[in-house]
């Protein structure tokens, strides 16, 4: 709830954020029916408020931008493992093309369709079923080598690799027409263990024209948007002699205007120009800085601190993980800072889910909505900085899904607990439900939450105004790097988790379905065996199925107020983040798509 | 004793010393020392605190949970000056949340005070026991003792206790110890005394080794005395004044180290505070909140200086010849 943000999260959890954690979003209505059908839209949310990272100066070439990480390491820099949004915007922006990206622009621009290896954004036939992409000459890896059709559909097989091809996306797996097995997994195992017939199966799915020009995606049903799908860097090339497997994350092959230079994690990982690439072949990447320094595994108050300070190298940095909250009064009531600061949305929902299974009774977690202080939350995290109380799952900017929901009767809009709505609750679950009833008051709800300075003072929080509607919150507290893949563990048994997750791209089918389906990638809420859910299911199969754009969008927004009824979980914010740069760096404006600076497109300010 | 001051004090003095106890001699020796003395008080208005905490907060209408926004700016930083001090938060709030600080390091320095004393009770009797054992028996016993100590103080402790809080707890909550904070705490507990103890061990060897060969020792040998007999009525009462000096040294000791692993991150789980909490937490806020930095820092320097102080005074009031810098 109201908590902390989840850029912050990342730093606090390190590498284990990567495990599909948090997903991307993208910008731009996908209304799009056809190559031209790119729009207009209010994902970015920026749209009222001033870019400050856009100064008017002229971009200039040269120079070293610093980018000051609290992380061990790029979380995966192999294309297809790639899934943050913070490794989204940096390997995108420099080393890794895609058929089709977002608009390297700020604001709402950034979230329009551009044309990268390919020519045009895609064209679907069979009302969507199948899509194709012709390619674009001229693009070459660093060795030299030409960007074939044929690598970006041996990259895309990776992805069915599941052993060794972890933490991604999958919408390969979930939209390509291959056949499954009795289990429901894919008959292709990827491109390492395939065998010829298996192959074959991939190939038909994705094929290269004869002359090599045109690539063709035929999918098992019809996605409207897959042009989206195809922005995410899972569809990029890899060559194959030059795939090594899992360690291909330490040494991709760039197809960008930089290659990597020296890696080493927990130290640094350098990049310098990509002699091979040329502009004339990319329309969208314009290379400023001569290299990027990726400083690893620092404190992220120190980080803070040297933004703060802005001296020497520092001038030219920038953070990967946002501003901690106690840096915030100092950096936004102080016009010293005006002038590279920003606050603004980023993407993401931030949520606290329960345990359906153990919480199985609504009033319960009713009565833990309406008698917790998410206004104290919020205000840990600092205040209006963390961003917005969410009514759902679905940000606003998401304008053809988000609809204000129906928030349980009794809670109260500015946050504050409302206590006597909460014992009322717990009063009806009594009855109804003795066994979690006594389990909420007596024995307490097990709450997992991730061991960092800030949530200590969270879970201070749940626990000291849930007692005053008489909840009882046992905190446990777990090593931050291994809190998603403790509270995804199956056998792990908490009662309360928390997360945070943006959606893919604009389109809540990459929110609700992820978070609320037993296969979604992310369901903290072990919904299964709730009375609600096998309803929830069929509407949610319905909706992904739906083809018209707005018919879908007002299914999304029934189901949205269907889970904030059920509360399998409860909304938490309409996250913000706050960024602070060295004096000397330009282009510094928050790509809307994934909530990151486009790193590749910063420039030094001579 | 009031008069002690002139030469012929002194003479007096040197006349009645034949006449007391050495326990009533060193207590008037330290009584003397004011700046002992002052520092005792000062320990004992800590541990009465800490003893009575909650009805000093209840006295002073504070509590160390209550969260309070109002004390709070927009940014969830204190709201006024010095940590938003004012009547009602006499040393300020805690940021993000508005708890009161005082409260937070009244009942703060319960844990850290608790610690404090179970690892130095744990400690001074492990290391008294085979302290003795070892310079008593000498020989082989003594060898693997000795050996065992230098074992124990080459392991890089601080390491090791870090890197093993989480499997070592979890282990305690399965053997039974409630979990959270006193799985935590028994942990903190059991490893500071299993690297501590050598240092008392090893100051008890040497007294011991020392003592053995004295002449009482030698005469209750000659005339039969049993082991027991001969640790515990010859030697052990004759080494008390080193260990309560040890004692009284390393118990400040441990308060600090309980607030350096706090503030590492291996102490308290939320709510409760520890001194060494409150530090680990405040240092993040240095630049915007620098009072709630030093309040805890304040606090630890002044409890450990007093209870330095009063050791030492302690020492020369039990040994007034001995040399500062050997016992130490």
């Amino acid at each position: 709830m109201g908590e902390t943000m989840k850029r912050r999260i990342i730093g606090f959890l390190g590498l284990a954020l990567s495990a599909s954690l948090i997903a991307s979003a993208c910008g731009s209505d996908s209304s799009s029916r056809g190559r031209n059908a790119v729009s207009t839209d209010t994902f970015a949310s920026t749209d009222t408020l001033a870019i400050p990272g856009t100064d008017s100066g002229t971009p200039t070439t040269g120079g070293t931008i610093h980018i000051l990480s609290q992380l061990e390491q790029v979380t995966h820099l192999d294309p297809q493992r790639n899934y943050t949004g913070s490794d989204l915007a940096f390997a995108g922006s420099t080393m890794q093309r895609t058929l089709v990206s977002y608009a390297f622009a700020p604001g709402s621009d950034g979230s329009q369709l551009v044309a990268d290896l390919a020519t045009d954004i895609g064209t679907p036939t069979e009302g969507g079923k199948v899509w194709s992409f012709t390619l674009r000459d001229g693009a070459t890896y660093e060795d030299g080598s030409a960007v074939t059709c044929a690598d970006i559909a041996y990259g895309t097989s990776r992805v069915f690799a599941t052993d060794i091809i972890v933490d991604g996306p999958t919408y390969a797996i979930s939209y390509l027409d291959i056949p499954q097995d009795a289990d429901g997994n894919s008959k292709y195992p990827g491109p390492y263990t395939a065998k010829a017939d298996q192959q074959a199966l991939f190939d038909k799915a994705v094929a290269c024209s004869e002359d090599g020009k045109t690539i063709t995606f035929t999918l098992s049903r019809v996605v409207a948007d897959f042009n989206y799908t195809v922005t995410l860097l899972a569809f990029s090339p890899v060559p194959k002699a030059k795939d090594t497997g899992e360690k291909y994350d330490m040494t991709p092959v760039s197809s960008g205007p930089y290659k990597i230079e020296s890696y080493e994690p927990g130290k640094s990982l350098v990049l310098v120009r990509n002699e091979n690439w040329s502009k004339a072949s990319d329309p969208i990447r314009n290379a400023y800085a001569d290299s990027f320094v990726y400083e690893f595994a620092l404190d992220p108050a120190v980080i803070d601190e040297r933004l703060i300070a802005d001296a020497g190298d520092d001038q030219y940095a920038v953070g990967d993980g946002g501003l901690q909250p106690e840096n915030l009064q100092t950096v936004f009531t102080d016009d010293r800072f005006k002038d590279r600061r920003q606050d603004d949305y980023d993407p993401y929902v931030s949520f606290t889910a329960f345990n359906v299974k153990t919480v199985s009774c609504v009033e319960v977690r009713r009565a833990v909505y309406l008698g917790l202080d998410r206004e104290a939350l919020r205000t840990a995290g600092g205040g209006p900085y963390t961003g917005d109380f969410a009514d759902g799952y679905i940000k606003p900017a998401l304008a053809d899904d988000y609809a204000p929901s129906k928030l349980p009767e009794g809670l109260n809009t500015d946050g504050t607990p409302n206590v006597e709505a909460a014992k009322a609750s717990l009063e009806e679950a009594k009855t109804k439900c003795p066994d979690v009833y006594a389990k909420a008051t007596v024995e307490g709800l097990k709450f997992f939450h991730p061991d960092t300075p800030i949530w200590q003072k969270l879970v201070s929080i749940w626990i000291e105004s849930l007692k005053a509607a008489g909840i009882v919150i046992k905190p446990t507290a777990v090593e931050p790097s291994k809190y998603y893949p403790t509270v995804q563990n199956e056998e792990t048994d908490y009662d309360i988790s928390r997360g945070t997750w943006g959606p893919d791209w604009p389109n809540a089918s990459t929110m609700i379905p992820e978070l609320f389906l037993t296969t979604g990638g992310f369901n903290l809420t072990r919904n299964g065996d709730d009375p609600a859910y096998k309803q929830f299911e069929t509407d949610t199969k319905a909706a992904l199925d739906e083809l018209d754009r707005k018919a879908q969008g007002k299914k999304w927004q029934a189901l949205n107020q269907f889970l904030v009824d059920q509360l399998w979980s409860i909304p938490g914010t309409f996250t913000k983040a706050q960024d602070l740069w060295g004096s000397k760096v330009g282009n510094a404006y928050r790509w809307s798509s994934t909530g990151s600076f486009l790193f590749g497109e910063l420039y030094v300010k001579q | 004793m009031s008069t002690t001051e002139s030469a012929v004090g002194e003479l007096a003095e040197y006349v009645l010393i034949e006449s007391k106890s050495p326990g009533r001699l060193a207590w008037e020796r330290f009584r003397r020392d004011r700046v002992a003395v002052t520092a005792s008080f000062v320990v004992l208005f800590f541990v009465g605190i800490a003893l009575f905490a909650p009805l000093v907060c209840k006295a002073l209408g504070i509590n160390p949970l209550t969260l309070d926004r109002k004390a709070l700016n927009d940014f969830g930083l204190p709201n006024g000056p010095f940590g938003a001090m004012s009547r009602k938060h006499l040393l300020g709030v805690e940021p993000g949340t508005g708890r009161d600080i005082l409260a937070r390091l009244i009942y703060g320095a319960r844990i850290s005070l608790l610690v404090g004393f179970v690892s130095t009770l744990l400690t001074t009797v492990i290391g008294v026991v085979l302290g003795i054992v070892a310079g008593y028996r000498r020989g082989k016993i003594d060898a693997i003792i000795s050996r065992f100590t230098d074992l124990t103080l080459a392991f890089p402790s601080l390491l090791l206790i870090i890197a093993l809080t989480r499997p070592f707890t979890q282990r305690l909550e399965s053997l039974g110890v409630p979990e959270g904070n006193p799985a935590r705490l028994t942990y903190i507990v059991l490893v500071l005394s299993l690297f501590g103890w050598v240092y008392v061990a090893r100051i008890v060897r040497g007294q011991t080794l020392a003592l053995r060969e004295r002449e009482f020792v030698e005469a209750a040998r000659a005339s039969g005395a049993g082991h027991w007999h001969m640790v515990f009525k010859e030697l052990l009462p004759n080494i008390w004044a080193p260990i309560i000096v040890i004692v009284s040294l390393s118990l400040p000791g441990y308060v600090a180290v309980e607030s350096t692993l706090s503030f590492l991150g291996v102490g308290l789980l939320p709510p409760d505070a520890s001194w060494g909490v409150m530090l680990g937490d405040s240092v993040r806020y240095y630049r915007a909140d620098p009072a709630y930095l030093f309040v805890p820092g304040v606090a630890l320097i002044v409890l450990v200086l007093a209870f330095n102080v009063m050791g030492d005074g302690i020492r020369d009031a039990l040994d007034p010849k001995s040399d500062r810098q050997q016992l130490g």
